[in-house]
């Protein structure tokens, strides 16, 4: 299992356990309460005090922001869904952190000519920016370079190392 | 004795282990293979210097740059020296019957004095085999008599008998086209050793490869090198400080590199003028790529191109200076246009194939040199600017930075050769190939220098 997918279960799990202690808020009240049974047998594990939805959700953020780079096709600067989900999460923890800068590194593979490329990969960059702009993040928050082909991730003249090279790279600043 | 000889060969072979070693990692040095296209050539013969001096033989084999330089024109085939069926160093003294009965069409002799303040005193002639009876001359048909078509004396430095060599293989080829050499030229290009601690290069070399010299070295890429029309500058692209600037470098003053444009966004794609007094380069300081030319006089940049959504990039000179050719994605795919700088109108050239990008025209006007995509592949190929067809030149498959000779004859560009990025020559008729490939590391974005006189 993937970082980004683990890290996309932890952010249901952790939305779904928010709603249900919504739910429990809400039925509390004209609940009688019974006394648990064991509340005389006291043991001596010493459980954490559970975990506030707003921490789970933040702890599984982070775990998803681990991933940081969006792919993309040739040619294209079209962020995929499972890019778009990544930036979400990135996006909502920038909204969060209005302090927090980062730079959205674009890339290509090789093919083409090095300065169109050049261009492709801001276009890039800019795409991934304006997703996070969309989901609440500011401009002053975010930088955008292009290094066109000239920063492959993986060294290569093939599918499988383009596929990796056709990229846009979060970094946190500091 | 016998263990003394093995020692001293020991001793030998590691002073040469370190000599060898220290020029690797020194200069990334190019060689020439041709590839293809040798069959339509002429055939010449290129005989070897004489050489009076005081070492045993020149410190270069004069003859062999002439002949290797001449073979990778694609239009002439030297003779292999072992072939040869004469040695002489004087027109007098070659005997035409013999190399007529060999179909050898034209014979290049030399020789070589040391004088005594250590210059060389070289003398070259050029002999036509096949005599030709009559040719105009200033207009009038007069009878010729010898069959000896160039020749002259030189004195140069001993240091500069190599690239002196280029200059003869120049007369040469203009004696037997009737056009302009351009092997007495320099390239510049980039390479990337990755083992290195400042991978990124910016070289210049001689247009065989020869004589490589690092201009510029970083830890981050460099790209674009683009040569000034006197020859004496580069302008290129560097990223040491974490994105694309542009920087202009005089490559014979130390401390002389001035960076010209660091705009937001990038800055990219430099192109001098024909005159030479202003720049053409690519700017996403207004939000989107767009061509600017910046006058290198009053240093203000005047926006070519408006657009709004598409990528404006490698605007390329005419070569009368009043137009730019440049890449753009305002309709489906990058395309090459034509602007002309007076007038603004912009107009598309190219219609064949859904990637179209790097465009030049070479010196005459008349045909343009581009990157072409079909079916996937990437190729240089040419236009014919009158028909507008096009036709592809290579074989290869990722070209990319083509780069024309200053006479128009051979196009420079970067391609992927045994999953290794090397630099190739393919004559602008499409005729001929070589490939240089590079001894360490990679190399790409090569550039062909103007003539250097």
């Amino acid at each position: 299992m993937s970082i980004t997918k683990l890290g996309k279960g932890l952010v249901i799990l952790a939305s779904a356990t928010f709603l249900f202690a919504c739910a429990s808020d809400g039925q509390e009240e004209t609940q009688t309460v019974t006394p648990p049974v064991e509340e005389t047998t006291t043991t001596t594990i010493d459980t954490p005090p559970p975990k506030s939805a707003e921490e789970l959700a933040a702890e599984a953020n982070a775990e998803t922001r681990k991933a940081r780079t969006v792919y993309f096709d040739l040619d294209d600067d079209t962020v995929s869904s499972e890019g778009r989900a990544l930036l979400e999460a990135h996006a909502w923890f920038l909204a969060k952190n209005p302090s927090v800068v980062i730079t959205v590194d674009g890339h290509c593979d090789e093919r083409g000519t090095p300065a169109y490329n050049l261009a492709l990969g801001e276009r890039r960059a800019k795409a991934v920016a304006q997703i996070l702009m969309l989901n609440g993040v500011s401009s002053s928050q975010i930088k955008t370079v292009s290094h066109g082909e000239e920063q492959p991730a993986v060294q290569g003249h093939d599918e499988s190392a383009w596929s990796k090279n056709r990229r846009g790279e979060l970094s946190y600043d500091g | 004795m016998r263990t003394m000889k093995i020692h001293y060969k020991t001793v030998l072979s590691i002073i040469a282990f370190f000599i060898c070693g220290h020029a690797l990692a020194e200069e990334i040095k190019l060689d020439f293979v041709i590839s293809e296209g040798i069959d339509s050539a002429r055939p010449i013969a290129v005989l070897p210097f004489s050489w009076k001096g005081v070492a045993d033989r020149p410190l270069h084999d004069v003859s062999s740059v002439v002949g290797a330089d001449l073979r990778r024109s694609g239009r002439f085939n030297p003779m292999a020296r072992h072939e040869l069926v004469q040695q002489v160093d004087k027109y007098q003294d070659v005997n035409l019957e013999l190399w007529r009965e060999k179909g050898i069409e034209a014979v290049v002799v030399g020789n070589i004095e040391e004088q005594p303040d250590g210059r060389l005193k070289v003398g070259y002639e050029l002999v036509d085999i096949f005599r030709k009876q009559q040719e105009v001359r200033n207009g009038e048909l007069v009878n010729v008599d010898r069959n000896r078509l160039d020749s002259y004396t030189a004195f140069v430095n001993a240091k500069d008998l190599r690239f002196h060599a280029h200059r003869i293989a120049d007369r040469v080829y203009e004696k037997l086209t009737g056009e302009r050499g351009a092997f007495a030229t320099k390239i510049a290009y980039v390479s990337v050793d990755r083992s290195q601690t400042k991978p990124y290069r910016l070289m210049v070399a001689d247009s065989d490869g020869f004589a490589p010299q690092t201009i510029f070295a970083s830890t981050q890429p460099i790209m674009s090198p683009a040569w000034s029309p006197d020859a004496k500058k580069l302008a290129y692209v560097s990223f040491e400080n974490g994105r694309s600037e542009v920087y202009i470098q005089d490559i014979y003053i130390a401390n002389s590199r001035k960076r010209v444009a660091a705009f937001e966004g990038i800055n990219s794609a430099p192109a001098f003028s024909p005159d030479g007094r202003r720049l053409a380069l690519t700017l996403s300081r207004d939000g989107n790529p767009e061509i600017y030319v910046l006058d290198l006089t009053s240093h203000r940049f005047s926006r070519i191109t408006k657009k709004i959504n598409s990528i404006e990039t490698e605007p390329s000179w005419t070569p009368d200076g009043q137009s730019l050719l440049f890449t753009s994605d305002r309709g489906r795919g990058p395309q090459i246009y034509k602007q002309n700088l007076a007038s603004n109108r912009a107009q598309r050239v190219t219609w064949e194939g859904n990637y179209n990008a790097s465009a030049a025209l070479t010196p005459d006007g008349k045909t343009m040199v581009l990157i072409n995509r079909t079916n996937g592949i990437f190729h240089v190929a040419v236009q014919d600017v009158e028909t507008n067809t096009m036709q592809t030149l290579t074989k290869t498959s990722l070209d990319e930075s083509p780069s024309l000779a200053p006479n128009g004859s051979m196009v420079i560009y970067a391609t992927v050769y045994r999953n290794r990025q090397v630099l190739s020559v393919v004559s602008t008729d499409g005729r001929f190939k070589a490939r240089l490939p590079s001894r360490q590391g990679e190399v790409k974005a090569p550039v062909w220098s103007p003539y250097l006189n």
